[in-house]
Formats: C-alpha cells, structure tokens, sequence
C-alpha cells in the first residue's frame, strides 16, 4: 500500500500539464479512457449486429418467436441492476471509512454477479439444447443449425452475450480482489470507486443488449 | 449538510428503483404488444433514458467537470453514430443483392 501511495505521489509529481483537463485522478481518467474504448468495441458488435439482422432474406425472430423466456431475462437484467445498486453502496460506504459495510456490499455485488453469470450459463445451455448447435459436423460449419431463423440469430446471441458475460467474469474477479484486499484493509476508497466504475459499464452495457437484442 | 451527505446510499437505491419502473415500462410495451411503429422508439429512449441514469447517477458523470462526461458521450455516440449510418445502406445493399 505504502509501494502504491508512493507510486502515484511519484506520477503526480511528474505530472506537468497544468490543472489536470477532466479535474479527476490520473487514475479514473484512464479508468474513463478504458471504459470509452471498451464500449466502442461493444458499439462495433451491436452496429455489426444491426448489419447482420438487416442484411438477412430471413425473418428475423421477434421476443415472441425466439427461444428465450423474456421473464427470465428480466429478472437476469432485475440482477444486474440490483448488483449495481449494491455497488454504488460500496463506493459510497467506502468513501465514509465504513469497511464492514463496503465488505457487506461488495460481497453482495458479487452474490448478483455470479448469479447473473449463472443464468446465463442456463440460458446458452437451453438454446444449445434446443436446437442451437455450436458446430454443424455434418457440414463442418460452425453456428449453421438453427430452428428459428437465418444462423446469424445465433451467432449474433452467442457473440454479444459471449462477450459480455466475459466482462462479467472478469468484473467478478476485479470484485474478489477488491473485496479479499478491503478485508485486509489494504483497498483506498479509489480503488473500490475504480472497480465499481468497471461493474456499471458492465450494468450499461447490458441496458443496450437487452433492448437490441431480446426486445426489439 | 447536503441530503448526499447526509445517506450516500439514497441516490443508488433510488436509481435503482427508477431503473426498475422504467424497466418494467419497456417489458410492459412489450408484453402488450404495441405497435411496431411506436414500440421501437419508445424502447429506444427508454434504453437511453436508462443508459444516462447509469452514467450520471452510478458512475457518477453527473457529479464529475462537464468536459469529462462530454469526452465519454460525444467519444461514443459519435463513433457509434458514423458506423451505423456507413453501414446501415450497406446492409441493405447487401439484402438487396441477395434476394435477386
């Protein structure tokens, strides 16, 4: 803790640009520059996305027509944004010195996120059963069986899903860290501010596949 | 003492309730089958509408210089807003050589 307060006393000292331009910690505005980067590679994903379903001859399944249970996907989106609100929680306990509630909150954080990480476990599990094939051996092509429509419904799902619930993953094991660190009393409230950062863009980025994807 | 002083915790839970409504909102639409004219845009500002209470209340944008909620906006919708409009023709193009 000593080597990173030192570290950064170091940085700031050989800042010598003036008045910092977004009047935030060095840290959180790389932690923003990440984050913008982050999100245009899912924009690239939902915009290729958006090619794919419009450039398809074959209608696309609508909500009613598709595999999913649209009230188990809300209540996954239900669990992010609860996981998110536990986050905030956090943040805000950590920033008041309170270690047993940041604690508290970030192991609820967690609970949410590996249970949204386990419905979506369920969910690729039920469409792989139903009928979405991850590899077609007959033709050798990957992602080609498909009851409900043209095979780009399924890739797109497992693409935006896939990449999200990779986020998901690894926002859990920034959490663990964070949360095995703020036992020890080793996590300044900056860090707890710069891991909850990361889960709300997780939080946002599935506002976006939820609507695109499953609703409309 | 402000009332953000006075519970930190308030804005995220009342955020979080917020989400909720506007969340059943578009499953609502949804459920009652609206219009397909009006059902997409109203599910698209709802989706917004959500995304700006994300960034502004649990990223807290809404508190930080407006320049840096102006470099992650303008960084992403403008990004975003020239690829779908380059590719958006495109697709149809491609639709179109399809089908004949």
């Amino acid at each position: 803790m000593m080597h990173d307060a030192s570290s950064a006393a170091t940085m700031e000292a050989h800042w010598g640009g003036g008045a910092a331009p977004f009047g935030a910690s060095w840290q959180k505005t790389m932690m923003w520059i990440f984050i913008v980067t982050d999100a245009l590679l899912f924009s690239g994903l939902l915009c290729a996305y958006s090619f794919l379903r419009q450039a398809s001859p074959a209608p696309w399944p609508g909500p009613q027509e598709g595999p999913f249970s649209i009230p188990f996907i809300a209540l996954m989106t239900f669990i992010l944004i609860t996981s998110s609100a536990t986050m905030g929680s956090a943040v805000g306990a950590s920033k008041l010195g309170d270690h047993r509630a940041t604690l508290r909150y970030l192991v609820l954080t967690i609970v949410g996120g590996a249970a949204f990480l386990g419905c979506q476990a369920y969910e690729w599990t039920h469409l792989i059963r139903e009928g979405q094939h991850l590899m077609n051996h007959a033709k050798g092509a990957p992602f080609l069986v498909n009851p409900w429509g043209p095979p780009q419904y399924g890739q797109s799902f497992f693409l935006l899903t896939g990449f999200h619930g990779s986020h998901v993953f690894s926002g859990l094991v920034i959490l663990t860290i964070t949360a095995i660190r703020s036992a020890l009393g080793k996590t300044p409230a900056q860090n707890v501010e710069m891991a909850g950062l990361y889960w709300h863009f997780v939080d946002l980025v599935w506002v976006f596949i939820f609507t695109l994807f499953y609703l409309i | 003492m402000s009332a953000s002083h006075a519970n930190p915790y308030r804005i995220y839970w009342i955020t979080w309730a917020l989400l909720l409504v506007v969340t059943v909102s578009m499953l609502g639409a949804e459920a009652f089958h609206m219009p397909r004219w009006l059902l997409v845009p109203f599910l698209l500002t709802f989706m917004m509408l959500k995304a700006v209470m994300i960034g502004g209340n649990f990223m807290h944008l809404r508190f930080e210089k407006s320049n840096l909620g102006l470099m992650v906006f303008a960084g992403i919708m403008v990004t975003t807003l020239i690829l779908f409009l380059y590719i958006t023709p495109e697709s149809h193009h491609v639709l179109d050589r399809t089908i004949r």
